[in-house]
């Protein structure tokens, strides 16, 4: 008995250490060798639909390799991708986020793709490089783009004919905004209790709304070496006052606890007549009973400014094909890929000859100016991108909150968060 | 339990079967997992490069976080008024629900409920009762001539939880102490009724004393399960891209571990968080031996 306790431990053991080992280096499936490659990301359910139409069309140029796509919401990619790249089975290629890229690329997760792109040199032409500056590291790409966003002003047309104002134009500066939102509010039922707000933008994270009005106002992020966090600035500090104007002066915006009641969307409830968001929201807007259109973002007294950012992919350092992962990049990167992504409607393609033609400038909805996303790529930062890029965004998200329900004041809880998020600077360093 | 019958021979054998299949689960399931957490939490680890070694740093740490202390606290104080409400609540509901009434057994479905809904979907239920400007509470509360109340807000948030975690442990603490108040022979009863007991009497002077297995079983299960308050607080108070505006400490045990890459410091707050269970324990045990009745 004893020994057949051991023998079946011995062989559990070798199992393991075989699982936790280095995949097996095999060499490139030459055309015949059938190859099935996993790909991993999020994204909504009707997104996998698409996905395998993509890699339909793959298989037509390459019938050997099958791509296995697997769809999963935000919280639960994360959780599955990291546990699968603990225990060495990752998926061969896998969606990122680029604010995020650092976090996993330094953990040396990540495959460098400059030897593929070395082999394809034009492969890059013909692509947005703002989209393409977040994976560029100082010995090659680790990731590569595969669509992305810029945040635009969406407003409700119906709400500013009722309320005479006229529609936000590209000269829009922050103060325009407050003073429309302000004509916008309204009490239809005259209970004191406000049914339509001017704005409503979200707070936590830095993409929607408060990284553009910072740099509107000539201040910054973080500093350029990732070690100093300058949301307090005295410049940054206009920006956030705006918002606090908006939301506990003018009550043009509701503060989060009434926004939740909104389902956190009151633009799509039909309860603000403004918000800035990327063109992710654009399926669902579609599908509501109002006209929208989108305008840039307000311009600030250092000009106009919004924010870039994209969602790539990578390659698993531990994949089994990155060959074959390589050449579905390759794939999503083509006019046939980026035209069956663009159909998507979540996003724009980065691809510059897609994105300016028909497929995203024309796509079916409610025939609102595309043309609008792709122009403020003009005046777009791009989103930051460093290593501990996930703890820094809850150090001021979390930190923020409490200004945003009304529980703190402005400028002593910025204090305390740019404190915070620096500390957190300083352990990922 | 010395008083109990002690299990013989053979019966002992039955016993050790019918446990087989849960103590494999725990030793090859539970036991495996403890270990680690174990281990993990005297190292720095991000999940994707190996662990680093850093003794009892997370720990010293633990006492100077003040995100940790926070929801430690939060914890506690929820916890202090969870427990006596399942428990208190939950018998109340049993003797009700012990009596010949119509549709007895439609009431006992309707209180055993909550247990098997989903959390998150009940949750959100509750949010929109909650709700400060239409949920129907507040409108309940300004037809009464009251003042509308922000629930989900710092003020409030702690009873709108514990409102909604021990209406959803009702079902189960009923379903224990029903099958504790069925075990009570009848004869006390009618020989109390004999001399002259009225209803509170018989309640304070048979039903307790005798049912106290049941409350000491009951006290120990809450505290778990309050210790343990995830999924009703998290869908109540989450706000921003993970962020919880009443941190517990399970929630912080989960953001350490998966927003921050900090696995070894979410282990160590994960058995500091036992520990502190196991203390409790420990005394519960004590105050068993005093006021626990066994037949």
């Amino acid at each position: 008995m004893k020994r057949l306790v051991s023998s079946v431990l011995v062989v559990a053991a070798i199992a393991l250490s075989a699982c936790g080992g280095k995949p097996p280096t095999q060499a490139p499936a030459a055309g015949g060798a059938p190859v099935e490659l996993t790909f991993m990301m999020w994204g909504a359910p009707e997104e996998l639909a698409v996905w395998n139409e993509i890699v339909k069309d793959f298989q037509a140029q390459k019938p050997n390799i099958t791509v296995k796509v697997e769809v999963s919401d935000w919280e639960a990619y994360w959780e599955k991708l990291k546990t699968m790249l603990a225990a060495s089975t990752p998926p061969d290629l896998f969606a990122m986020d680029a604010p995020l890229y650092l976090d996993y690329q330094s953990r040396g997760v990540l495959k460098n793709l400059q030897p593929y792109l070395d082999k394809y040199p034009n492969m890059l032409n013909g692509i947005y490089p703002q989209t393409l500056e977040a994976y560029k590291l100082a010995d090659g790409y680790y990731g590569l783009p595969r669509d992305f966003q810029t945040i635009v002003l969406f407003y409700n047309k119906g709400m500013f004919d009722a309320a005479k104002v006229a529609y936000p134009t590209a000269d829009w500066t922050y103060q325009d905004l407050r003073e429309a939102a302000r004509k916008l509010i309204l009490d239809t039922n005259g209970d004191g209790k406000i049914e339509q707000y001017g704005f409503y933008s979200d707070l936590w994270d830095m993409e929607l709304v408060w990284s553009e009005a910072i740099w509107a106002y000539g201040g910054d992020i973080l500093s350029a070496d990732h070690s100093k966090t300058l949301i307090g600035d005295s410049k940054a500090r206009q920006a956030w006052q705006l918002f606090h104007d908006m939301m506990f002066q003018d009550k043009s915006m509701p503060d989060t606890t009434t926004a939740a009641q909104f389902g956190g969307d009151p633009f799509q409830a039909g309860a603000a007549a403004m918000t800035t968001i990327g063109h992710w929201a654009v399926p669902g807007y579609n599908a509501v009973n109002f006209k929208w259109d989108v305008a840039p973002m307000p311009k600030g007294p250092a000009g106009a400014a919004t924010s870039v950012n994209s969602a790539g992919f990578v390659v698993a350092q531990g994949s089994k094909h990155p060959d074959e992962a390589f050449e579905f990049i390759r794939f999503v990167l083509s006019p046939a890929g980026q035209t069956r992504l663009t159909e998507l409607g979540f996003a724009i393609p980065v691809l510059t000859s897609v994105a300016e033609s028909d497929t995203f400038l024309k796509q079916p909805g409610p025939g609102i100016h595309q043309q609008v996303f792709l122009d403020s790529l003009a005046f777009a930062h791009m989103k930051p991108v460093f290593k501990g890029y996930d703890e820094w965004s809850a150090a001021v998200g979390d930190g923020m909150a409490v200004i945003w329900t009304g529980e703190t004041d402005l400028n002593t809880t910025l204090n305390e968060v740019v404190v915070a998020a620096d500390e957190v600077l300083a352990k990922n360093k | 339990m010395e008083l109990g019958l002690k299990p013989l021979g053979r019966e002992r054998l039955v016993l050790g079967l019918m446990l087989l299949p849960t103590l494999i689960g725990l030793v090859f399931g539970v036991l495996g997992s403890v270990l680690a957490t174990v281990g993990l939490s005297f190292t720095r680890w991000d999940l994707l490069t190996p662990p680093k070694w850093t003794g009892f740093t997370h720990y010293v740490a633990l006492f100077t976080d003040d995100k940790f202390i926070r929801a430690l606290t939060n914890t506690f104080k929820f916890s202090a008024l969870y427990v006596p409400g399942v428990v208190i609540i939950s018998l109340l509901v049993a003797v009700l629900m012990n009596r010949k009434i119509r549709g007895l057994s439609l009431f006992r479905t309707m209180y055993f409920l909550p247990a098997v809904t989903s959390a998150v979907a009940a949750a959100l239920v509750w949010n929109l009762i909650f709700a400060r400007d239409f949920g129907i509470i507040n409108a309940i509360l300004e037809r009464l001539g009251g003042q509308a109340v922000c629930w989900l807000c710092a003020d409030h948030i702690l009873t709108a939880v514990l409102i909604v975690n021990v209406w959803g442990a009702i079902g189960e603490g009923m379903v224990i102490f029903l099958a504790g108040l069925t075990a009570i022979p009848r004869e006390y009863y009618e020989a109390a009724t004999v001399d002259g007991a009225n209803e509170t009497e018989k309640f304070l002077h048979i039903t307790i004393p005798l049912i106290t297995p049941s409350i000491f079983f009951q006290t120990i299960i809450s505290t778990i399960n309050a210790f343990q308050a995830y999924d009703y607080v998290y869908m109540m108070t989450r706000r921003g891209q993970g962020d919880s505006s009443f941190p517990v400490v399970v929630f912080s045990i989960y953001r350490n571990a998966w927003n921050f890459f900090n696995y070894g410091g979410a282990s160590a707050q994960a058995v500091e968080l036992a520990v502190l269970v196991m203390i409790l324990m420990a005394f519960y045990f004590w105050l068993e031996r005093r006021f626990v009745v066994y037949e």
